[in-house]
């Protein structure tokens, strides 16, 4: 069935790319590709990602392009699927020759795209993929030439979460709800509970569930039991919300912790007043003062606020690539893709960007901490790695 | 812990006993499993959602408008898939694949119009905890079971002292017997799944109080379905029994080893259950289970 389906794709993927061929224009535009969920369950990140870039594009374009060309956006959708993403960038790469690419948003989408864009040698430079697998190829432990990202990493967020749970919550105990099923969930609980160790607390209940589960009652009972100052959830917003939900309705009464899985406002529509008081460890936050200036001309342009952190980190993303384009020169990705290791100290829109050449993280990157209150996401601090 | 265990376990037993019910009514008397009841629950819950958050119904309101949409989508559902099927007295083979079609119709047919989006109905009564025997209880969950077992109680009594219940039991027992004893077997059938819908769509309603309403939901069913089993297909009396049984295990798995195994655990229970006793708790023994 699966197989079937698949020759189906890349029959109808053989199509399109013929088809395409016939028409190619020589034109003289900068072609920068984006990898996108614009459908499924990411696409509200997906599409404010895509409003951002164009929006980013317009402003430079207007001021004259780049290396005297015009930059031309050529998204395509992934719907956040693996597959799906590996052909779009197969189209991207060799049917558009696009000079880098921006995106994805999922680590595994990223790992899975990274098969097609290191032996096509184009820079990928993903929005808020927080593995460490993302940038380092964990069979040669050696970094991938040409994967980028512009958000801070798993470890770091956990890390973040643990100091703020010890410092800020003065917790000395505490409890972790994972998804089993999840790479993310499975391995930002364990940075979690290292740190957290590390600070002296104590880790007392660390309970696994299957992705899709419904009912966490059973499992909350023993968190009950246990009785920890905080409860960590490292799940996307739609678990962690049904967990708030059961834990409160069973009396638990510890902090409710999560990680930038939850910065989404269906965790709110969701998990309704059991939300209340939580915190979770994000990218960028609508209050930070550093993004006043973009967060106005977007909502003058779509009439809308951005879904915050994708279209933050995509723009910081595509001004690193237009940097790395002036600096080389040129419109080869392989040179924009050196060019973009020596990136540093950039401004962009979430302060100034400097890339480790030998993981390709941003150094220095701050995370913010989030309070659910009143039914709005409030900036509570920054946190800045050293 | 112990009680708390106990007393989730009968709430989530309570939900499974419910849909089984449903179930079991259909199996009883058209001898096949009804796998498009799960989508009748969804599309029950979606229906309670709207009503409350659109035309900002009152809750009983909003209840009432589920149980009755949900009974008229399974009236639907058995004029447009089976009746043709029933009238050319098909084996019940085909009616289930028909079933399974329309499930995956009808689920599809969410994804297109309303969207992959998750819902959560607006808070009522979720905040509000009791406390029994020093354990905390939503008030969702005692409403959930009272409501359930009022409606299964009255099933029951209708089935057990009215004429057309009367009427429902011997069609169970045999459709072409009491057909030729001049019971309306169309009529009858069509009642069975206004009933079954009916039950649809309360349990759709709890089951988006409880969680979320969203396209895929018509699958915990599987649970139901697996409950129907245990108390024997067919059975009303076994649906409930097997509804609170397995609910009840489900979560003292979950508590006591892991909530990751609990699904490998409920299905095992099955094909052992299957194995042993294939006529399930009560049921009436029968050849075809699936």
């Amino acid at each position: 069935m699966r197989a079937k389906w698949l020759i189906f794709v890349l029959a109808a993927v053989l199509l399109l790319a013929v088809a395409g061929c016939g028409g190619a224009a020589k034109d003289d535009a900068i072609k920068i590709g984006h990898a996108v969920a614009l459908t499924g369950d990411s696409s509200m990140w997906g599409q404010s990602e895509k409003n951002a870039l164009e929006m980013e594009i317009e402003k430079i374009n207007a001021k004259g392009g780049v290396l005297g060309k015009k930059l031309q956006l050529i998204a395509y959708d992934t719907r956040a699927d693996a597959t799906e993403a590996v052909n779009v960038t197969k189209r991207l790469v060799s049917q558009d020759k696009v000079v880098a690419i921006i995106g994805p948003g999922q680590s595994g989408v990223a790992i899975a795209m990274s098969s097609v864009t290191e032996p096509g040698k184009v820079a990928l430079v993903a929005t808020t993929a927080t593995n460490p697998k993302v940038t380092m190829d964990d069979k040669t432990n050696k970094v991938r030439k040409y994967s980028f990202r512009t958000c801070f990493i798993d470890p770091f967020q956990g890390t973040v979460a643990a100091q703020f749970a010890t410092k800020d919550l003065k917790a000395k105990t505490a409890a972790v709800i994972y998804d089993v099923g999840s790479d993310y969930s499975a391995w930002l609980g364990k940075y979690f509970i290292t740190e957290f160790e590390k600070q002296g607390g104590k880790i007392i209940a660390n309970e696994a569930f299957r992705s899709g589960e419904l009912d966490y009652r059973a499992i909350l009972g023993k968190v009950k039991q246990s009785n920890p100052d905080v409860l960590f959830i490292p799940t996307m917003q739609k678990e962690a919300a049904l967990v708030m939900k059961q834990a409160r309705d069973l009396g638990i009464t510890a902090k409710f912790l999560g990680g930038d899985g939850w910065g989404s406002p269906d965790l709110i529509t969701l998990g309704g007043s059991a939300v209340e008081g939580a915190y979770f460890v994000n990218l960028a936050s609508l209050d930070d003062p550093d993004i006043q200036n973009f967060i106005k001309e977007y909502t003058a342009k779509y009439k809308q606020e951005p879904v915050l952190p994708n279209p933050v980190m995509a723009v910081d993303g595509l001004l690193a690539v237009v940097d790395a384009i002036k600096k080389a020169n040129s419109t080869d990705p392989v040179k924009i893709a050196e060019l973009l290791e020596q990136t540093k100290d950039l401004p962009v829109l979430t302060g100034k960007l400097t890339i480790d050449p030998t993981t390709h993280d941003p150094l220095n990157k701050p995370a913010v901490i989030q309070e659910v209150r009143g039914g709005k996401f409030i900036f509570k601090s920054k946190f800045v790695t050293q | 812990m112990f009680i708390q265990t106990l007393i989730t376990g009968l709430a989530i037993g309570g939900i499974y006993a419910l849909m089984a019910v449903g179930y079991s009514l259909v199996f009883s008397v058209l001898n096949f499993s009804n796998f498009a009841y799960g989508s009748i629950i969804m599309l029950g819950a979606y229906i309670g959602y709207y009503s409350l958050t659109q035309l900002g119904l009152p809750v009983p309101l909003a209840v009432l408008g589920s149980i009755l949409g949900a009974a008229f989508l399974a009236y639907l559902n058995e004029k447009l898939a089976y009746s043709t099927l029933r009238k050319r007295n098909a084996s019940s083979l085909f009616f289930m694949i028909s079933a399974m079609g329309t499930a995956i119709f009808l689920e599809n047919l969410v994804y297109a119009t309303i969207g992959s989006r998750f819902y959560a109905f607006p808070e009522v009564l979720t905040r509000d905890n009791i406390t029994i025997f020093g354990t905390s209880m939503g008030m969702l969950d005692v409403f959930a079971i009272v409501f359930s077992f009022i409606a299964i109680y009255a099933l029951h009594y209708f089935l057990q002292n009215t004429k057309l219940g009367i009427a429902i039991r011997a069609a169970s027992y045999d459709a072409q017997v009491s057909q030729l004893n001049g019971v309306n077997i169309n009529k009858l059938v069509s009642l069975v799944f206004v009933l079954a819908g009916a039950l649809a769509g309360i349990s759709g309603v709890f089951l988006g109080m409880k969680y979320m309403v969203y396209p895929t939901m018509g699958w915990i069913t599987n649970k139901a379905y697996i409950a129907a089993v245990i108390g024997g297909l067919g059975s009303l009396p076994g649906a409930v029994a097997g509804g609170l049984i397995l609910g009840v295990l489900e979560t003292f798995v979950s508590a006591y080893v892991s909530s990751v195994i609990r699904d490998v655990f409920s299905f095992s229970l099955l094909i052992v259950l299957l194995l042993i006793l294939p006529a399930g708790l009560f049921g009436k023994y029968l050849e075809e289970k699936v």
